[in-house]
């Protein structure tokens, strides 16, 4: 061990503003490029607030989880990673202040702890808490019952039908934010048109935009050298490889992909090839020369022109291909073998001796199949007749410099994830709904979505197996049975008497795997605390598992019924050991008890919101609002309002800094503004909301509420996640990942 | 695992552009390539200061190619300069001081970068929409009919690169050379897709300019033993040699033996075998009345010396760059089977001939369709070479880029001057509502109209290397220079001879001023009905394609740089 510190929310702030600082500038419609270099000296042109982050290479441990919040978030919804920072070093700021008040704070009474030490982590642990309380349950409920009605709707009708100034006003205030301003209006009518065009017909649409965001790489090209307004939309596929051989064909062209080399080779892996006279040698090459000839005869008879493939072919391949007027592309990626297999629905063509002399008809019909050159590049140009849900296009982006290219691509694709975001329905009570058949899947999938960086998920993922050794196997696997049936219990148990019986609480504790994770973290520390040595501890180094990460996991709990189910869960399973160990339990379960004011007020909670999360879909697919800050500005009204009639100091406080926190977005927006400023803004909406009419537009186009919902829901995750740390520890074993966040549970 | 190092922390720079680390850099490569420009531009040494290469030039693809440039700002720009050149080969230096003295400009100025760029943006529109429409005065249509035009195209291209050292009559003889070359290069039956042959450069580098000539074909340098065994040639008909053309090796070496083992027994030799095979192809290329084989890769000596016996020609190793050339002069489609060769891979050519250069021996293959020359380019100091052959490079692409598009404009300053007089006058003329849409007022638009302008002009300055005087006319829109050391008392109109482009001469009252001194926006006329337009001097002209790409290359460019916030240097 080389140094260990303890967070200090100071730090936090501190580098969370510095990263905030880093993307102000280009923030909002009218925020000014970045110019990013690599250490290969190529450059990049960006707005994009993750490229900058993640190019920033900061040395802060705490610093650099912030930024894999921020790529978590991005690569979710390919928008918003300048607005997290923002929100994330507003919100930090003003968790500051309150733990600088100390006196009076909800968060900081009630402790007659020794040292200021612990005093001040266990502020911290309550803040996290409250703030995933809140995540969960009641900015759920202020989307639910306040911020809807303001929704707008993408589609003209209910249909589903997406009108095409809709989408261009979009996509408009998307590449706002996105690109240099002088090209953004011809990236929006490019990504219009192309979306217009690839779709086939609209039940298709979630199809078209996920292959779109799959196949991005080969669906588009870029050029560099040439003006950006040479930028164009092409018909059909652009295969990023040139003609082996080129025999211009005209009409129908029929064609046929392989994946294997035509030609076949003396011997093949696992076999020999044994020679015994040199006739008997010189006869198989002559044989394997007529077999290509035959093979390639055979093509030509079932009128193939084409032959795309996915390794390089023999010469003698290409030569015979040439004499019977078939054109080969060869060493295609395997993407885009994939791409050209799934828009076509054909499979590979295998020649065997079976085959070879019965008809093909695994082949697909082209337009045309030509020769395409773009800059210095040859590329092979295919238009396909007979596609699936997506009509293939592609994008060629010109610009002077690769860095414009880059840029205008990613943004391009960022604009296709914002879209598939924009047309998810959603049940706000996300976390709440763990579906009761696969309640396991779903917390995977929890787990998934929230989990940030690699290193951490690496932990996790020892961590599992380290618990799994602990915990029974069997015990396991019936907690994973019964979980429908404890899921009911669950919802029953809310309703019940707080101090439930223990068998009760170990049924619906078992809801999913983490939580036993989760009980054993506990459990060792709370013996360590207690200077227990009743049972042997072997912890082993993985063991650093952070509290937070498994609440985040299990979110959909009721934070605090967590606790005590731990504790008991412990219990069942540890049922073999002394009574003594027990009493420890008994004697932390108590200790337990003083910190969990909000149980009565979190019970109904959930209760109520797994009820609402049933019953309705609070954010409907393709939901959008003004751009400029009126999510913003709507959520802080509401939030305030709530806090004022909330009965929880400590929900109160806690909506009261993210309202605050959320303002800060609309007043970078109209910082350089001179008609509008921001007060005048706020002002204008604010009474607006309070007269209850709609509120006022200062600029056209629009964004997806769902991207807006899920920013602050990761904002929330990450700021949790940072305070439960109190021990930052730099280890030199793992050079590749040489900091790792280590944290001990000392309550 | 002590060796991975932690990552430094990346530099950050907010407003770069106001630092002065920029302004400098930004003044010292424009300096360098403002002073290269034109026909009596600079010429600049690169070397690497440890005894290596010494290359002199003015060429801006040698030029920034060689500079290391470490600011990002500049590199950007460097950048998008060398991506149009490696687009278009010409107007290089033009994109590159554009870019320089517009970010200058607009900089002086000092407003803020998204109304710079909305205007700018608007300004380019109306270049653009100028240049192409029919009543631009700047340029003229290529006339394929008569070879002035494109002779004066490669004219200005050659004498624009001081570096080649080239006198008058060297420039004429060698645009000559290239114009032929080009024109050997077009196919005689023209279908829906034309494909262009191939001008192979071959360099001779003891001999004059002079010496330089063109010959249809191909010659493939071969060792002077050879050339004693194989000639003369016996050919079937007076008119044809058969030709066979193998891209596999005849080396005799085994091929595709695959991922298994292969066992041989005792006594058995696959070498042998091979041999065997590759002596009965030998067998049918005879029976083929074969009189020549090429192969790419390597023939072996056996299946030489037996070809040999037989009165074929062997040429191998000829790589794989003249295999297109080769088999698209000749019809014939490389073969990769050792058995059964189908006769109609076989490839046919007019004559076969040996020609020397000094110490050089060259086969010379003659096809019937000339779709391929070689160019056999000589300069007798190396530096010059180097530089020469680039230039001609650079005319054969100006000229594919011309038989695309049929347009010229005209050059030595006359395009950029009259553009500039152009957006001058638009900028006063301009409607209410575009500036409505654009969302500037009047004066910011005739501001940064005017700092467009003036860059224009700029280039256009950077003609003159001598300290002469600039001058532009008020009717044509013009260049003119003045030699330095004129009497101060004089009229402008003793003094000017001919413009930049060498269209109009000193004629008639054409109200000279200064250039970049303020005076009344004029809409400039055309010039294309004067008579030196048919005269038979060489006019100065540039490419259409080039120059246009580079004007709003270097536009765009210019915004991007503008638009800069924050710069994130990567310190590893």
């Amino acid at each position: 061990m080389a140094s260990a510190a303890s967070l200090d929310v100071g730090r936090l702030v501190q580098e969370a503003e510095a990263l905030a600082s880093a993307v102000r500038g280009a923030l909002g419609p009218r925020g000014g490029q970045m110019l990013l270099t690599r250490p290969t000296g190529e450059t990049l042109l960006t707005r994009d607030g993750r490229r900058v982050l993640e190019a920033l290479n900061l040395g802060p441990p705490t610093a650099r989880m912030m930024v894999a919040c921020v790529s978590r978030h991005h690569s979710m919804t390919g928008d918003g990673a300048k607005t997290f920072i923002i929100l994330l070093s507003k919100l930090l700021r003003g968790l500051q202040a309150i733990l600088d008040k100390r006196e009076g704070s909800p968060f900081c009474e009630d402790i007659q702890r020794r040292e200021s030490y612990q005093k001040h982590c266990h502020s911290l642990k309550q803040i996290s808490q409250s703030l995933m309380t809140f995540q969960t349950h009641i900015l759920d409920h202020i989307m639910a019952q306040d911020l809807r009605k303001h929704f707008l709707s993408a589609f003209s009708s209910w249909e589903g039908e997406i009108s095409r100034d809709t989408m261009e006003s979009i996509l408009e205030a998307y590449f706002c934010g996105r690109i240099g301003n002088s090209h953004q209006k011809l990236l929006s009518q490019l990504s219009c048109d192309f979306y217009y065009k690839c779709i086939s017909f609209k039940n298709g649409r979630n199809e078209m935009l996920n292959l779109v965001n799959e196949y991005f790489v080969e669906l588009h090209s870029a050029v560099t050298g040439l003006p950006v307004s040479n930028s164009r939309i092409l018909e059909g596929f652009v295969l990023h490889r040139d003609f082996a051989v080129y025999c211009p064909a005209d009409g129908d062209i029929r064609m046929l992909i392989v994946t294997e080399s035509i030609d076949s080779a003396l011997s093949a892996s696992g076999l020999e090839f044994v020679v015994n006279a040199e006739v008997q040698y010189q006869a198989s090459q002559v044989w394997i020369t007529k077999r290509t000839e035959a093979i390639m005869k055979h093509l030509q008879n079932n009128n193939i022109k084409v032959l795309l493939s996915s390794v390089k072919q023999q010469e003698i391949v290409i030569y015979y291909a040439k004499i019977s007027g078939i054109s080969i592309v060869e060493c295609l990626s395997s993407e885009e073998i994939s791409l050209l297999c799934k828009t076509t629905g054909i499979s590979p063509f295998i020649p065997t001796r079976d085959n070879i002399c019965s008809e093909i008809t695994e082949t697909m019909i082209a337009k045309f199949c030509q020769p395409l050159v773009l800059g210095s590049k040859r590329y092979v140009h295919l238009g396909l007749t007979k596609t699936c849900a997506f009509q293939p296009h592609c994008v060629i982006f010109c610009g002077p410099v690769h860095g414009v290219t880059e840029q205008h691509a990613s943004a391009f694709h960022g604009a296709f994830k914002m879209l598939q975001q924009l047309f998810k329905a959603v049940d706000l009570s996300d976390g709440c709904e763990a579906q009761p058949e696969t309640p396991v899947n779903a917390s995977k999938a929890v787990h998934c979505n929230w989990q940030h960086s690699a290193t951490q998920q690496k932990l996790i993922m020892e961590n599992i197996s380290c618990n799994r050794e602990k915990v029974n196997g069997q015990q396991l696997k019936t907690s994973m049975a019964e979980t429908e049936k404890q899921f009911i219990d669950f919802s029953s148990l809310v309703g019940e008497n707080p101090s439930c019986n223990q068998t009760d609480l170990q049924k619906s504790a078992d809801l999913a795997m983490p939580i036993v994770e989760l009980e054993s973290d506990f459990m060792f520390s709370a013996l360590i605390d207690r200077g227990s040595s009743v049972r042997e501890l072997q912890k082993p180094p993985v063991k650093c598992q952070h509290p937070s990460e498994t609440w985040i996991k299990n979110k959909s709990e009721p934070v605090v019924t967590n606790h005590r189910i731990c504790n008991d869960a412990m219990t069942a399973i540890e049922n073999t050991s002394t009574s003594v160990v027990s009493k420890q339990l008994n004697a932390a379960k108590e200790y337990w008890k003083p910190g969990n004011h909000i149980v009565p007020f979190m019970y109904e909670k959930s209760y109520k919101h797994t009820v609402q999360s049933y019953t309705n879909v609070v954010i409907q697919a393709g939901s959008v609002l003004p751009v400029g800050g009126n999510f913003e500005i709507l959520l802080h009204y509401y939030l305030h309002s709530y806090a004022k009639q909330c009965q929880q100091p400590k929900i109160t406080l806690i909506s009261t800094v993210i309202a605050d926190a959320l303002l800060s977005i609309p007043k970078i927006l109209y910082s350089t503004t001179k008609e509008n400023s921001f007060t005048q803004v706020f002002f204008k909406a604010t009474s607006a909301l309070q007269t209850n009419q709609q509120l006022p537009m200062h600029q056209e186009g629009l964004e997806s509420v769902y991207c807006k919902y899920q920013l602050v829901a990761s904002v929330l995750h990450c700021v949790a996640k940072l305070l439960t740390i109190d021990l930052i520890i730099g280890i030199r074993r793992l050079p590749q990942k040489t900091e790792v966040n280590d944290s001990e549970e000392d309550l | 695992m002590s060796r991975i190092e932690a990552k430094k922390p990346s530099l950050c720079t907010n407003e770069p552009l106001t630092k002065e680390r920029v302004s400098f850099s930004l003044s010292v490569l424009s300096g360098i390539v403002k002073s290269c420009y034109g026909p009596t531009g600079r010429l600049k040494q690169l070397h690497n200061g440890m005894g290596g290469y010494v290359r002199t030039t003015s060429q801006s693809s040698a030029l920034l190619g060689g500079l290391s440039i470490t600011h990002p700002v500049l590199k950007v720009l460097t950048a998008s300069v060398q991506n149009h050149i490696s687009r278009f080969s010409d107007c290089g230096l033009f994109t590159a001081i554009l870019c320089c003295s517009l970010v200058e400009n607009f900089q002086r100025i000092n407003f803020a970068a998204c109304t710079v760029t909305k205007i700018s943006r608007h300004l380019l529109s109306l270049c653009t929409d100028y240049l192409k429409s029919e009543a631009c005065g700047c340029r003229i249509s290529v006339d394929f009919d008569s070879i002035k035009t494109l002779l004066s195209l490669v004219h200005s291209v050659l004498a624009s690169k001081p570096a080649c050292m080239l006198n008058k009559t060297e420039a004429n003889h060698l645009s000559t050379l290239v114009l032929k070359a080009f024109l050997l290069t077009i196919p005689h039956t023209v279908e829906t897709n034309v494909v262009l042959g191939k001008c192979v450069i071959v360099p001779v580098k003891d001999k004059r300019v002079m010496d330089s000539t063109v010959f249809p074909g191909l010659l493939i340098e071969i060792p002077e033993s050879q050339l004693a065994r194989t000639f003369p040639v016996i050919r079937v008909s007076s008119s044809t040699i058969k030709m066979a053309l193998f891209c596999i090796s005849l080396s005799g070496d085994l091929s595709n033996i695959g991922e298994g083992t292969v066992i041989v027994h005792h006594g058995i030799s696959l070498e042998v075998a091979v041999l065997d095979q590759l002596l009965n192809l030998g067998k049918q290329l005879i029976n083929d009345q074969v009189d020549l084989v090429v192969c790419q890769k390597v023939i072996h000596p056996s299946l030489k010396q037996y070809l040999e016996e037989h009165r074929v020609i062997t040429i191998d190793r000829v790589g794989v760059s003249m295999m297109e050339p080769l088999s698209q002069m000749t019809g014939s489609q490389p073969i990769a089977a050792l058995h059964s060769v189908s006769p109609t891979c076989y490839g046919s050519l007019k004559d076969l001939r040996t020609e020397s250069f000094v110490s050089k021996n060259f086969l010379h293959l003659i096809p019937n369709d000339t779709l391929v020359c070689s160019l056999i380019l000589c300069n007798r100091n190396e530096m010059a070479w180097d530089e020469l052959k680039l230039a001609c490079q650079t005319a054969e692409h100006v000229l594919q880029l011309t038989i695309k598009q049929p347009l010229a404009l005209l050059g030595g300053g006359c395009t950029e001057t009259h553009l500039a007089s152009y957006i001058r006058h638009k900028s006063f003329t301009l409607p209410a509502s575009v500036l409505k849409a654009i969302d500037c007022s009047r004066t910011q638009y005739q501001l940064v109209a005017d700092a467009f302008s003036r860059s224009l002009e700029c280039v256009a300055c950077c003609l003159e290397h001598d300290d002469g005087e600039i001058l532009t006319d008020m009717v044509y829109g013009h260049f003119w220079s003045v030699q330095s050391g004129f009497p101060s008392d004089c009229n402008w109109s003793d003094l000017v001879l001919k413009c930049g482009c060498g269209i109009c001469s000193n004629q008639q009252n054409l109200n000279w001023t200064v250039l970049q001194s303020q005076c009344i926006p004029f809409t400039p006329q055309s010039c294309s009905n004067e008579p030196s337009v048919n005269s038979t001097d060489h006019l100065v002209l540039d490419c259409f394609t080039a120059k246009c790409s580079g004007l709003q290359v270097a536009v765009e460019t210019t915004n991007l740089i503008l638009d800069l916030s924050y710069i994130v240097e990567d310190q590893n």
